[in-house]
């Protein structure tokens, strides 16, 4: 078979000691850039693409990969342990993997996140092994209609981040869409919000507003709780006696949800721009509405961990589809990764793999590789990370406090954003204090710019009609999938509930 | 993020050196004006933004080429003060007026970011050693598109309201077609987009009628025909955009690109100047230099000193003057 | 209380949705939605949501509040962090962070002097190799340098 033989002809390339080795340092670096917070892949690529000038460019290439997807894996940790997402990809993984750490499931929940990036970033490979070609199809199908829709379907789990008492959850989505504004408006160049400050001018970055939300606000509120007053009181519980493996329940009851991430993950990682945080929140929401058990989700539901880190990996491969077969970079990282490319005066397009088919296949090859590296490195590290949560809370949190102050500067060197990032844990204290949702807030500072952009490039380019919306292919099919989405999958969770309640009660 | 290039010293020992001669409380230089540059002063490189972009490349591609030909005698310490599209950095550089000693190179949010936010500084405020290169941008259409050439393009777009994409407002993707708009007699309305790859997306789901761009960044999906250049709003066409007019041309040049330039503080010592203009000179002629400039797609445009500020003057002035037409900005 | 942040809230969207109005257009020349579109129904909605949450508050509250101890454990933290980020901007990354850790530690690890100092002293240092060494990123720079 044709892309059997390239893939052997690709692995050849990569498996020689000295990339083996560049591969090996990129994982590493990955994994730990990605357990910072704020320190995302795209700023540690950019800082180690320096590094790479004097290097062969197929070694280098895999080792910024590596980097990139690595920090995938990292990213989930703090966001298990610190209720702190490592970046912005890691978001949702906070919704249930925080209540598991807090329920006493920290090993399983790492164990489990690792399995399941894993699983994400592997069938992501597998599926660019074979049907690059296709996805790059659907990558180059997506104009602002689609991507308006896109960013509505997002939304839609933003209706589930809402909660208990509506009018706070509104009032937290609107906080994010009121800060989503603020900065250059792109259609015309009017300043909003930004008063004359030249630091407002591209926005409010979303990195230190969900660092102080999540991180700070959650240490606030443990202090506010009097954690650390008893003895080796600990955010998160550690019981000697629960098994660090996860249960085979853990594993029976996700497997689907690993299959429908992966999948899902990768096409919505195939969109340049959409990328690993909406296919993450979205594969959550996909996740929750499918469960029998909906209200569990939030609590410390392991799908509810597994889906949006199945997904999240599965886009980070996707995402090297456009770059790979468009010269397109679907996010931030990706764009470093194409500056790197065009730095070896190597031009990713639509004839890239035919030209350079060593290099192209030698990368697949080393995802692979790569991916298995990672999941070694993280099954050592666990035991590792376990020991930082028996450190009493009242020594921890200090340091907590030292690591989200030091990880959003390192983003853009900016004190503006630090104090940002603190001002937003204050307000994050109050509204977990009162009842409000800070995912809410999060989200809608996310989709919140992507929708009204896109809203408005689309006005302009049907000059004010929303046929638009109708008339081309890609746009139906989201709307098919978005309605399928709302109408048909809580239907199919309530029927797929009812029937185990039968059982049940047969049984 | 501060990389020291050292010469001979220990590592460790260099960077703690920097550290002490970096810090504001370090002696003050005695007899500075004697000889420049000297080797015990440490110079203090400002990238305005952040590992990886276009202004951090060129600095260090720069800051290669100055330690690969030994052409800077003293240590070079590059430090990226992003923050605020650019305004963090020369703020830096701008505060070190007067200095021979601190220096940053330019790209387009030189002239932008002072049009939009109350920066204290202008561009024509600092010291100016030398335009190098400019950032030109082609203008496409999607490969199955029924136009060939630019005359029909013009034609069409006469006849038809089109849709032309580029990359924010206040930026030469939206300048460059208006004013060619314009000279060419035709009007269209302008999308604006976050980023390239958000456009060639959607140019390439036809979305778009056209767009402007970098060539650099579509090369690939112009040499496979998907999308096809018409033209070229720099004043050479570079090898790999060969047999595409510039406007210039057809008949309507615009005259406006974005700079990338060197700079030194405001107010720097006249030999400081005179120095970095004979040294720049060497960098233009390396090979590394030319490599540079080819793999970025760069248009080599190089004028020195006052001509520089007088260009840098000019381009702010086109900037507001079209982006006040549109009331982009007041 | 929760009334009093509502109301904090509502003061935002206040503000929020007046410049919306005042220097913002609703649609530009050509009749698209301008930059004051969203802007104006974000703001509307915002007040007049936290208006109705307000109501409800003031009809029936019931919501318990923490105690005074909590209060002030959480007043400590929230004022020693705001120190600590106006430290980060007059005497950089590493300074700041031993100083707040030395003064946090001192308080919530009460008697526990070598243990706190060393770690005060430790965390600086392993950020210092990690950050500036491994990953070459950036650290706050001091304002004033102290002399050390």
């Amino acid at each position: 078979m044709d892309i059997f033989s390239d893939l052997v002809m690709g692995l050849s390339v990569a498996i020689t000691p000295i990339n083996m080795l560049y591969l090996l340092i990129g994982a590493l670096v990955g994994m730990v850039v990605g357990v910072i917070p704020g320190f995302g892949p795209s700023a540690g690529l950019a800082i180690l693409l320096p590094v790479t000038f004097g290097m062969d460019p197929i070694g280098a290439i895999m080792m910024l990969a590596a980097i990139y997807y690595g920090a995938m894996y990292g990213g989930t940790i703090t966001s298990i342990l610190l209720n702190t997402p490592g970046e912005s990809a890691t978001v949702a993984s906070t919704f249930d993997g925080f209540p598991l750490a807090k329920n006493g499931r920290a090993g399983p929940a790492l164990v489990m996140q690792a399995a399941a990036s894993f699983v994400g970033g592997t069938v992501g490979v597998i599926l660019i092994t074979i049907l690059a070609p296709l996805f790059s199809q659907v990558s180059r199908s997506f104009g602002p209609p689609e991507y308006f829709l896109l960013a509505v379907m997002g939304m839609l789990t933003l209706i589930m981040m809402i909660g208990t008492n509506w009018k706070l959850g509104v009032i937290s989505a609107l906080i994010g869409f009121a800060l989503g504004t603020v900065g250059v408006d792109l259609e015309t160049g009017q300043g909003r919000y930004t008063f004359g400050s030249a630091e407002l001018i591209g926005g409010i970055y979303f990195i230190p507003i969900a660092i102080g939300l999540f991180g700070l606000g959650e240490l606030f509120f443990a202090f506010y709780c009097g954690l650390h007053k008893t003895g080796t009181g600990s955010i998160v519980q550690y019981d000697k006696e629960e098994r660090f493996w996860p249960t085979a329940q853990d594993w029976i009851s996700t497997k689907f949800t690993m299959v429908r991430g992966s999948i899902l993950g990768f096409v919505v990682g195939v969109i340049p721009g959409a990328g690993a945080t909406i296919a993450s929140l979205m594969a959550y929401s996909m996740e929750r509405s499918l469960s029998p058990t909906p209200e569990k989700f939030g609590k410390g539901e392991m799908a509810g961990l597994v889906a949006p880190e199945t997904a999240n990996n599965a886009a980070s491969s996707g995402a090297m589809i456009p770059l790979l077969t468009l010269g397109i970079p679907g996010s931030a990282s990706t764009a470093v990764l194409l500056a790197a490319f065009l730095l070896w005066g190597l031009r990713p397009g639509p004839l890239f793999m035919q030209q350079n088919p060593e290099l192209a296949w030698g990368l697949i090859a080393s995802m692979y590789l790569g991916n298995m590296a990672l999941l070694a490195i993280n099954i050592f590290a666990i035991p590792l990370f376990v020991q930082l949560i028996k450190v009493p809370y009242r020594v921890l949190g200090p340091i907590v406090v030292v690591i989200c102050a030091m990880g959003t500067f390192s983003v853009h060197a900016s004190f503006v954003e630090t104090y940002l990032m603190f001002a937003a844990g204050i307000v994050g204290f109050f509204m977990r204090l009162y009842g409000f949702s800070p995912a809410a807030l999060v989200l809608a500072l996310v989709l919140g710019p992507l929708a009204e952009e896109a809203l408005r490039q689309t006005l302009t380019i049907s000059r004010g009609s929303f046929m638009i919306f109708v008339e081309r292919t890609p746009s139906l099919w989201i709307i098919a999938v978005t309605i399928a989405l709302v109408v048909l999958l809580p239907l199919l969770g309530r029927m797929g509930s009812r029937a185990k309640k039968v059982e049940q009660a047969g049984g | 993020m501060t990389i020291t290039f050292k010469k001979g010293q220990s590592y460790l020992l260099g960077t703690l050196l920097a550290a002490v001669v970096a810090s504001p409380f370090a002696f003050a230089t005695e007899a500075s004006s004697q000889e420049y540059p000297s080797s015990s002063e440490t110079l203090d490189w400002t990238i305005a933004f952040g590992p990886g972009g276009g202004n951090d490349i060129m600095a260090r591609t720069i800051i290669d080429i100055l330690g690969k030909y030994d052409l800077y005698p003293g240590e070079i310490k590059a430090e990226n003060r992003a923050g605020g599209s650019g305004a963090v950095g020369w703020g830096y550089l701008f505060n070190q007026s007067g200095s021979g000693y601190g220096i940053s190179t330019t790209s387009g949010s030189f002239v932008t970011t002072p049009l939009q936010a109350d920066t204290p500084w202008q561009p024509e405020d600092f010291t100016p050693v030398a335009l190098l290169a400019t950032d030109d941008l082609v203008l496409v259409v999607n490969g199955s598109s029924e136009i060939q050439n630019i005359d029909q393009f013009i034609a069409n777009a006469k006849e038809n309201p089109i849709t032309i994409g580029g990359t924010g407002t206040v930026n030469v993707d939206f300048i460059v077609p208006t004013l060619f708009a314009q000279k060419a007699g035709f009007e269209f309305d302008y999308v604006s987009f976050n980023s390239m790859s958000e456009q060639t997306t959607a140019l390439l789901s036809q979305a778009l009628d056209a767009m402007v761009g970098n060539p650099g960044e579509i090369l690939g999906l112009i040499e496979s025909g998907d999308l096809r250049p018409l033209v070229f709003s720099g004043q050479n066409v570079p090898a790999a955009l060969e047999g595409v007019p510039t406007m210039g041309e057809v008949g309507h040049d615009i005259g406006v690109s974005m700079p990338r330039g060197l700079i030194l503080a405001p107010d720097a010592p006249a030999e400081a100047r005179d120095w970095w203009i004979e040294t720049m000179k060497k960098v233009v002629e390396t090979p590394e230099w030319a490599f540079y400039i080819e793999s970025n797609t760069l248009t080599p445009t190089v004028i020195y000193g006052e001509d520089f500020r007088t260009f840098l003057g000019n381009t702010k002035n086109g900037f507001r003057e079209v982006l006040k037409q549109v009331g982009a900005i007041k | 209380m929760r009334v009093l942040f509502l109301v904090a809230l509502l003061g935002g969207a206040i503000f929020y949705a007046y410049i919306a109005f005042m220097d913002l257009n609703f649609m530009t020349r050509t009749g698209r939605l301008g930059p004051g579109f969203f802007p104006r129904v974000i703001g509307v909605s915002g007040i007049v949501i936290t208006l109705l949450a307000i109501f409800e508050e003031l009809r029936n509250k019931q919501l318990q509040e923490g105690s005074a101890e909590q209060w002030r454990e959480f007043g400590f933290l929230v004022a020693l962090a705001l120190c600590y980020a106006v430290l980060l901007r007059l005497f950089g990354g590493y300074v700041a962070t031993a100083l707040f850790l030395v003064v946090t530690l001192a308080h919530l690890n009460r008697g526990r002097l070598m243990q706190n100092l060393l770690i005060a002293v430790l965390v600086p240092v392993g950020i210092y190799f990690l950050f500036d060494k491994v990953l070459n990123a950036s650290m706050p720079p001091a304002l004033f340098a102290l002399p050390i």
